[in-house]
């Protein structure tokens, strides 16, 4: 049998469906599966929704003792964690004599972070994400939010930590 | 049988293949922007902003009706051509 004769006979037999109908057959599927798609990411997004409002980030309650300032030197980072949380946080201080805290989470991928002492930046080894010290938020790299943080205070020479208070104001 | 529609369809068989074009274009146009909204819903959502997350899903909402309403218009093709 010649390639002629196979081209025009038994391809055709062994597959006997008009070329159009074949492409549309699968463009067809292609859209009810990008329909399908579509679905999952509206349900997705209503899962976000419902995670955030039924099950809603505990805050930090009360105040809670970290250390005793003369025990954390100028430029130096002390890391904390809060009783009944399994959160770690870091507290710095800053070389202009501030006290900061922040969640020492990377807001990325979840890599430990730490201060640069001496630049004001906090940095994230993993994908040298770097945050300001003196805020929290995002100087450079991949993290696409700022620091949670912790507002400090002090009681004598006891640097205490609670939630921030003003953040819902600042943020409007 | 004939009918007009078949017919038609015989007369301008590129007319489906541009339907089903445009139909699959505005759902990827879909799908881009509920990608979209669902990542910025779930930034905020981390960031403890709950103003946009009922906004965003029901943006989403939106686009996936508008999307099975279009399968409405979605041609089964030309059946029966040769018989
Ligand atoms: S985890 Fe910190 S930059 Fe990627």
């Amino acid at each position: 049998m010649s390639k002629e004769d196979n081209l025009n006979k038994n391809w055709k037999k062994d597959f006997p469906i008009e070329k159009q109908q074949a492409t549309n057959v699968s463009r067809r599927d292609f859209a009810k599966f990008l329909t399908l798609v579509s679905g999952g990411l509206m349900v997705g997004s209503g899962l976000v929704t419902a995670k955030a409002y039924l099950y809603p980030k505990e805050e930090v309650l009360g105040e809670h003792f970290v250390c005793n300032k003369d025990e954390v030197p100028l430029g130096g980072t002390r890391a904390f964690v809060i009783e009944g949380s399994t959160i770690p946080y870091i507290l710095i201080h800053l070389e202009t004599g501030e006290f900061k805290a922040y969640e020492q989470k990377c807001t990325h991928l979840s890599c430990s972070v730490f201060y640069k002492p001496g630049t004001g930046v906090i940095h994230c080894p993993c994908h040298e994400g770097s945050f300001d010290a003196k805020t929290g938020n995002v100087l450079a790299g991949p993290p696409p939010r700022a620091l949670p943080k912790l507002d400090v205070f002090f009681k004598d020479d006891a640097v205490y930590v609670r939630a921030v208070q003003e953040e819902k104001i600042a943020k409007l | 049988m004939s009918n007009f529609r078949r017919s038609q369809n015989q007369s301008n068989p590129n007319k489906l293949n541009a339907i089903l074009s445009t139909l699959i274009f505005i759902l990827i146009l879909n799908v881009t922007m509920q990608i979209w909204l669902l990542y910025v819903a779930l930034n905020n959502a981390l960031d403890n902003n709950k103003e946009i997350l009922i906004p965003a899903f029901v943006a989403s909402l939106i686009l996936f009706i508008i999307g099975i309403s279009l399968l409405y218009y979605l041609p089964t093709g030309n059946r029966n051509i040769r018989k």
